[in-house]
């Protein structure tokens, strides 16, 4: 369901999301603690005006002998404070007092007195026309026990607050939304580097696969990446100059014996020949197409071993029996070269396809052969390295092979020494096949060359290894 | 021995039937699969030698008809492809042998006599002699005109391959492989240095010489052929 899968978020996205979360969660915070700080700081302010209020009437009540009678004297207690109600009760639940248009008194009947008036303990009352903020409290004299009811109007702080808390939000959002954008600025000429390098990574071709990233000119976070993508391009010229190499030293190597072939055959027929002449050019014609077979062969082998279609059949593989058998197989060629052919060490099986590695390590012992000088004696040696790897070598004396040419010594139709025959040295391929062999096993290929001795190596896991 | 080709590209099927009849084999030629099949199943071959692409049914349905059929002629499967999974289905289809395009047309024709000798044993002998070459096989001794020759273990295996198959052209991948067990192409001239080698104590000292070089496709023995240009 490739159509529906869901594009991941742009970096812009992520970021902006991250932000305004941030700035949503920091936003709402301080508006709480400010509009809570304001409410406290009413709340306070309306108790110690309750208290000044309640003390104003227990002084009142102190001074008149029968409260009952003189009500006017109440009232005359709290003039000059405005919005201010309280009513006076007596342990009769008579009323002595009430400021006119004091209308709590349902919401203040069922509240028990409080003994010191402050800001934990004073109560919101609402009725139809308006809010108050009130308390209850008790006050003893002689035998009479009076319950007295103060109240303040806080209609004019609910609208305060209310008018404080619009413009505390506003303000808030506009904020939010500056540093948003800001934020967004921000994020997005954070990204023009980016953006340059998308440009720069759109004009490398094929054909310009030499241009490198410049990592002075890049910020901190994209260094590691640029790095990356140069040793991507770095490894991707490499394997494109060597393919186009490869396909060149093809058509070369093809051209030579058709060249060969179209020749010889239109000189043979410019003119009647005998029959042992067109016998010999059908001879000669036969040697070339067996090479050109041959060499074919080795390509498609070696493409296939590049796309991975070359499944090596892996069974439990004895090397040094295997090698007997190829010292068997070689037995004319070294003894005709007077060479002598020795194996030292042991090794523990290897999981390999026996034909492929036969195959390989033939290629080996061949290209050995050829550049050992005759009754000289060749090497072939069996380890169990530390790292559980078996490996196999092959040493012969000869010329030294210098640094430079090592390197290439594995690659397709390279030969060390430009000059020798095509004939005695075969198209080139078959060091290419043992790396190709080698590397299908999960082992890897070596050559070193010292002044006197030239060795190759194969390093192989061993099945043990393997198993686990 | 009558063999079935079926093969539709024109000049290789003209020139295999030409090269397999010259050899001596009564070779039938079809260039479909449906009259092969057809024709497999009426008629009575000793082998079939069967492309695998073939325009209109391929060689695989052929076969595991064939064999679905109890039809037990050896098949030789010839294919341009070179897969282990296409040998594998090959063979467990029923096929017998398996050569990839380009071969030797040398390599061809050895496979076909290996098949057609399969089944029919090699006689239980002790002794293989070729004019006045024995060989005396349960001790690996060697004798020509009465004189002793010692050869190597594989010497003496190359040695008894040729006379066993003597008149026919052993292609030098044949013999690498029915004598060493190499499998593959290899880059040497290995065969040939061998074949030097033996011929050095076989031949050089004797009449007729009998290991001959068939230039272009491989190496035989024969007694009478001494004639022939080398």
């Amino acid at each position: 369901m490739k159509t529906t899968e869901r594009h991941p978020l742009s970096l812009t996205a992520r970021v902006m999301i991250f932000v305004a979360l941030a700035i949503g969660i920091s936003m709402v915070l301080i508006g709480h603690l400010v509009l809570n700080a304001v409410e406290r700081h009413f709340t306070e302010q309306d108790a110690d005006e309750l208290n000044v209020i309640n003390q104003a009437v227990v002084e009142t009540l102190q001074s008149m002998d029968d409260p009952l009678q003189q009500p006017e004297a109440l009232s005359n207690a709290v003039s000059g404070h405005h919005g201010v109600y309280f009513q006076v009760l007596n342990n009769r639940d008579q009323l002595i007092f009430s400021t006119p248009g004091a209308d709590f008194a349902q919401s203040a009947a069922g509240l028990s007195a409080v003994q010191k008036i402050h800001a934990g303990n004073v109560n919101i009352w609402h009725t139809d026309r308006t809010t108050y903020r009130g308390v209850v409290t008790q006050f003893v004299s002689g035998d009479q026990e009076y319950r007295i009811t103060t109240a303040i109007d806080m209609n004019f702080h609910l609208h305060f607050l209310q008018e404080f808390r619009r413009s505390l939000w506003l303000i808030m959002i506009l904020t939010g939304g500056v540093t948003l954008l800001a934020a967004w600025f921000g994020v997005h000429q954070g990204h023009a580097p980016l953006r340059g390098l998308s440009d720069k990574l759109r004009n490398i071709q094929a054909d310009r696969l030499h241009v490198r990233l410049d990592l002075r000119s890049l910020p901190l976070e994209l260094q590691d990446m640029a790095t990356a993508f140069n040793q991507m391009i770095g490894r991707l010229e490499d394997s494109f100059t060597r393919l186009s190499h490869f396909s060149a030293d093809i058509a070369h190597e093809l051209r030579t014996p058709l060249t060969n072939l179209i020749t010889q055959t239109q000189v043979a027929l410019g003119k009647a020949r005998t029959l042992d002449e067109y016998r010999e050019l059908l001879y000669s014609n036969l040697e070339e197409q067996e090479r050109l077979a041959k060499m074919v062969n080795d390509m498609l082998w070696l493409a296939k071993s590049d796309h991975g279609l070359i499944k090596p059949e892996l069974v439990a593989l004895d090397l040094s029996s295997e090698l007997k058998k190829l010292f068997e197989f070689f037995e004319a060629l070294v003894a005709e070269k007077h060479i002598t052919l020795s194996l030292e060490g042991h090794a523990p099986a290897v999981s390999g396809d026996r034909a492929m590695m036969r195959r390989a390590i033939s290629n080996l012992l061949s290209n050995a052969i050829r550049h050992t000088p005759a009754a000289e004696q060749m090497q072939v040696r069996l380890n169990l390295t530390s790292n559980n790897m078996v490996s196999l070598s092959v040493a012969n004396p000869g010329a030294e092979i210098p640094a430079e040419q090592l390197k290439h010594i594995f690659d397709r139709f390279y030969r060390a020494d430009p000059s020798r025959t095509r004939q005695s040295e075969g198209a080139g391929l078959g060091l290419a096949i043992v790396r190709s062999i080698v590397e299908a096993h999960g082992g890897r290929v070596d050559a070193r060359s010292n002044r006197h001795i030239t060795t190759f190596t194969i390093t192989l896991p061993s099945s043990k290894s393997e198993s686990n | 021995m009558r063999l079935l080709l079926v093969e539709d590209e024109i000049k290789t099927g003209d020139y295999l039937r030409q090269g397999l009849t010259e050899a001596g084999f009564q070779a039938t030629l079809v260039r479909n699969g449906l009259d092969g099949h057809h024709l497999a199943m009426t008629e009575s071959f000793d082998l079939i030698v069967l492309d695998v692409m073939l325009p209109d049914v391929d060689g695989w349905r052929i076969v595991q008809s064939l064999r679905e059929a109890e039809n037990q002629t050896p098949v030789l499967f010839l294919t341009a492809r070179d897969s282990v999974d296409d040998r594998v289905k090959g063979l467990e289809l029923g096929a017998d042998d398996y050569l990839v395009k380009p071969f030797a047309f040398a390599e061809l024709l050895a496979r076909v006599r290996t098949l057609l000798r399969r089944g029919s044993a090699p006689p239980l002998t002790d002794q293989l002699r070729v004019a006045n070459l024995t060989l005396d096989l349960p001790r690996h001794q060697v004798t020509r005109a009465g004189r002793k020759i010692s050869l190597s273990h594989k010497e003496f295996c190359l040695l008894e391959l040729l006379v066993r198959r003597q008149g026919e052209v052993l292609p030098r991948s044949l013999i690498a492989s029915q004598v060493w067990d190499m499998n593959f192409d290899s880059d040497t001239n290995v065969i040939d240095v061998a074949i030097r080698r033996l011929r050095a104590k076989i031949d050089d000292n004797f009449k007729p010489r009998l290991i001959h070089t068939v230039r272009g496709m491989g190496y035989k023995l024969d007694a009478e052929a001494d004639n022939e240009n080398n």
